[in-house]
């Protein structure tokens, strides 16, 4: 029972980081390698908000929310002047570069360490402390994502990313200006990833950089892709996929020094086959380009 | 003082492996224009037969390499015969390329790791003989990776200049079509740049391997490197992916020496964004971009 | 009414050292079709580029009601009423016909991801506006029936009669027009000249500019004729004027 609480907790975190990511890959058609760095500077500036400034988890979040944009804003402004190739070797790079920062910024961070001890959230006077309670809460936070998104995916601004993904030369020509709606996008994105980020910390109360690497990025957009984007059910489709798949290895019987490597050679194959058979994802309509 | 200039041979000895990885990834990033991330694996493809069969089989060490750059050569090229080349025919994107590239590495890497283990391997036995020249070290093996890596690389650019089968493989990165309608062999070009790109890759593997071991997971970041020295370079210009290597091993040992190798990457990486901003066509390529999208 | 239109003041515009476009000026005045017409490689396109903003000029001006608009962004060319239909027709492949209308109707400011939150109360009667634009336009431009087909399965001159629909949507009053009617057959090629006459006849205060091939496409709704030729207009005069002229026939129809 606490096994599949967990689980549901973990693809509700998955959900929130997919949802965002659609934003920018299946609107903007960007296929974006650093959606980690959000997450991960979610996790931390809830953390250390929480611990060194006393924070309660509400005000906590809000403030992470508002941090994270802000570094979304610096990391997408230089990146959002590339396209294709260019646009995921960039973000690729700034993984790298916030990765190498998370880990070696020791006095704020304690690197490699890790923080330890993360307090559980309190709302009301109310500590969040069991799976079920915690299973409540993650799905309280996807449930609000996933309507605010949802509303943006529907607006004429989602329909205009669209249109710049589809044809970004035409869309410019409609007045469309691609500088401020990828912007907009991509800082979305990233404050909905840093809301995962924090309930990932309070869930797990310790995080280390290990959990936000380059890898982590490279999953997160394989479980969009999987899925498919640009729509509202394939980021579910994904989440659910990937997460379930190397939980039935595990029924499989396989022992788990084999199971963490056939897990990702099944996500490798899995990428391969799609490319070749369903480039659009299991239950998308638009093809990565 | 001796610490810089330490720093800085050690600097121009990973310049030579830094070159290496970045030929080989220029080669196939420049030709078929797509980025190439199985280069991450089948730079640890050679190294693996190397130690399969030396280690395991216990063939002599120099037959071991040379089995083990053909088992890396012929691993690339049937990469690009079963997913690359059949994509291709179906007019796929570069972002379909791309994916299905980072599902090869995963696969590839994982597979290797299922067979062999996730820790490091030791492929050389024993404590590596040192010289000093003045207060300076260096080892045996950093002299090996020296001269290999400068003669291979060098080498090949006399080669490339001279040759007219490589004016084709570089044409194919301008106009594909026009090497069909020239009448140019297509697919041969293209399995002889795969071929080319994985002897390279393992030659820095095992240049690498055989000082400090190799894991799985070290196929990522010699692709990166790669990736990175070329488009700082310039993709455009042999000299430039060298250029770029070199700039790259240099500034990495600099940072070294004034703050710590943890650093590295910040560097590697702010070097490739700043570049990437400031001079999209790479630090040593004349050619301007073009300007219409 | 002021008859204020679009100006091209000594335009140039030189790429890998070859002159593309030439001291170009000329007037294009609202009310009129001027056709800009001229053989492969004229510059005709890459003037166009000049004048959205895809490409930057290296000398000369544009006016646009009174204001100098070279080197401005395309989406900022857009914005003061420019459109244009690419040679290469551009339309939202993967958005319906009516997406694809649609997502020229907005504005700039409902176009910002918090104008729904902003408003919640008026959203549905907004949407039902956008909608019956939308429909207006398609039934303007013969669409209303393909409103829900997907825009990339459409045949190559519907698409061109969308992108069409599109820049008449976006309400701009200059349309920059590259090819309409080429690759089409006779009956669409008929479909968009009406529609062409129809904007003229309808609304006195647009500009069209006709880049065309179609020597009598040109003779049926042009007014007036830029002949271009390497970078440089060489004749410029009524329709018949020059296409009569013995200079241009030689150049570009080779008689
Ligand atoms: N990006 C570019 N770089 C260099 N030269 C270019 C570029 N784009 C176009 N040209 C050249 O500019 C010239 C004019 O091209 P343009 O497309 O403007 O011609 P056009 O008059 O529209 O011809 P067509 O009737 O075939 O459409 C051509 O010779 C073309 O080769
Ligand atoms: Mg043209």
């Amino acid at each position: 029972m606490n096994y599949i609480l967990h689980l549901l907790i973990m693809i509700g975190i998955y959900m929130i980081l997919s949802y965002g990511l659609n934003l920018v890959v299946g609107f903007g058609g960007l296929l974006s390698l650093c959606h980690a760095v959000f997450y991960g500077i979610g996790a931390y500036a809830c953390t250390l908000l929480m611990m060194k400034c006393g924070l309660p988890f509400l005000p906590a979040i809000l403030l992470t929310i508002l941090i994270t944009g802000i570094c979304a804003l610096i990391v997408g402004f230089p990146a959002l002047r590339f396209r294709g190739d260019s646009f995921v070797i960039v973000t690729l790079g700034f993984q790298m570069i916030v990765f190498t920062v998370l880990y070696n910024w020791v006095d704020l961070t304690r690197g490699p360490y890790g923080i330890p001890g993360i307090p559980r959230p309190v709302i009301a006077g109310y500590e969040f402390t069991t799976l079920p309670e915690y299973l409540i809460i993650v799905w309280t936070f996807l449930i609000l994502i996933a309507v605010v998104l949802f509303i943006i995916y529907k607006s004429p601004f989602g329909l205009a990313l669209k249109a710049l993904r589809d044809n970004e030369m035409a869309a410019e020509g409609l007045g469309k200006s691609p500088v401020h709606l990828f912007l907009y996008a991509f800082v979305i994105s990233g404050m909905t990833a840093s809301v995962a980020g924090g309930l990932y910390a309070t869930y797990v109360t310790y995080i280390d950089p290990t959990s936000f690497t380059l890898d982590e990025s490279i999953f997160l957009l394989t479980v969009l892709l999987v899925g498919g984007t640009g729509n509202r059910i394939g980021p579910f489709v994904g989440t659910v996929f990937m997460i379930l798949l190397p939980e039935a290895l595990r029924f499989l019987g396989m022992p788990d020094a084999v199971a963490a490597n056939a897990r990702q050679m099944i996500y490798g194959l899995t990428l391969i086959l799609l490319m070749f058979f369903r480039p659009q994802g299991i239950a998308g309509k638009y093809m990565v380009r | 003082m001796t610490l810089l200039l330490q720093l800085i041979l050690n600097g121009i000895v990973n310049a030579a492996i830094y070159s290496l990885l970045a030929v080989g990834f220029g080669l196939v990033y420049r030709s078929l224009r797509f980025f190439y991330i199985a280069f991450g694996a089948v730079y640890i493809v050679a190294s693996y037969a190397v130690f399969a069969l030396a280690n395991m089989a216990g063939l002599p060490l120099l037959v071991s390499i040379i089995l083990g750059l053909l088992i890396g050569a012929i691993s690339g090229v049937v990469m690009d015969k079963s997913v690359y080349l059949p994509l291709e025919k179906r007019s796929a994107s570069t972002g379909v390329l791309f994916i299905a590239s980072l599902g090869i590495y995963i696969l590839v890497v994982n597979l290797v790791a299922l067979f062999f283990g996730n820790e490091v391997k030791i492929l050389s036995m024993g404590i590596e003989p040192s010289f000093s020249i003045g207060t300076l070290v260096v080892t045996r093996m950093q002299v090996v990776q020296f001269f290999v890596g400068w003669i291979v690389v060098i080498g090949f650019w006399f080669i490339i200049r001279k040759n007219n089968l490589m004016k084709g493989i570089w044409a194919m990165g301008e106009t594909p079509d026009l090497v069909v309608v020239l009448g140019l062999p297509y697919k041969f070009m293209r399995m002889l740049v795969f071929a080319l790109s994985s002897v390279f890759a393992g030659i820095a593997s095992l240049l690498t391997a055989l000082d400090v071991g190799i894991d799985p997971h070290v196929g990522m970041h010699a692709l990166l490197t790669g990736a990175v020295a070329v488009l700082v370079g310039g993709v455009d210009v042999y000299r430039g992916w060298i250029g770029g290597a070199v700039l790259l091993a240099v500034l990495q040992s600099i940072a070294v020496w004034q703050f710590s190798a943890r650093w590295n990457d910040l560097i590697t990486f702010g070097i490739l964004i700043i570049t990437l901003l400031f001079r999209p066509q790479g630090l040593f390529s004349p050619k301007r971009r073009r300007e219409e999208r | 009414m002021r008859t204020e239109g679009l100006k091209i003041k000594n335009l140039s515009k030189a790429m890998n050292g070859l002159k593309i476009v030439d001291r170009v000026t000329a007037t294009f005045l609202p009310g009129r079709i001027t056709a800009l017409v001229g053989p492969n490689g004229a510059g005709k396109t890459t003037l166009f580029h000049l004048i959205t903003g895809e490409l930057k000029p290296d000398m000369g001006e544009i006016f646009y009601r009174k204001k100098k608009i070279a080197g401005l962004p395309p989406y900022k060319v857009a914005r003061n009423g420019i459109g244009r239909l690419f040679q290469d027709v551009r339309v939202f492949e993967n958005l319906t016909v009516f997406e694809n209308v649609a997502s020229a109707c907005y504005s700039e400011r409902s176009e910002t991801p918090w104008f729904p939150f902003l408003h919640i109360k008026g959203l549905r009667s907004f949407n039902r506006d956008i909608a019956d634009r939308v429909m207006f336009w398609l039934e303007f431009g013969g669409l209303a029936d393909l409103k829900d087909t997907p825009a990339s399965s459409l045949s190559y001159g519907q698409q061109k009669i969308l992108a069409i629909t599109r820049i008449m949507a976006a309400g701009f009053s200059i349309l920059l027009l590259d090819e309409p009617t080429a690759g089409l057959n006779p009956v669409m090629i008929k479909r968009v000249l009406n529609i062409l006459k129809k904007i003229i006849k309808e609304d006195k205060s647009k500009t069209i500019v006709l880049v065309e091939h179609n020597m009598s496409v040109v003779t049926e709704v042009a007014d007036w004729v830029y002949f271009m030729n390497e970078g440089r207009i060489s004749f410029f005069g009524r329709t018949d004027h020059v296409l009569g002229d013995q200079e241009v026939r030689e150049i570009y129809l080779g008689l």
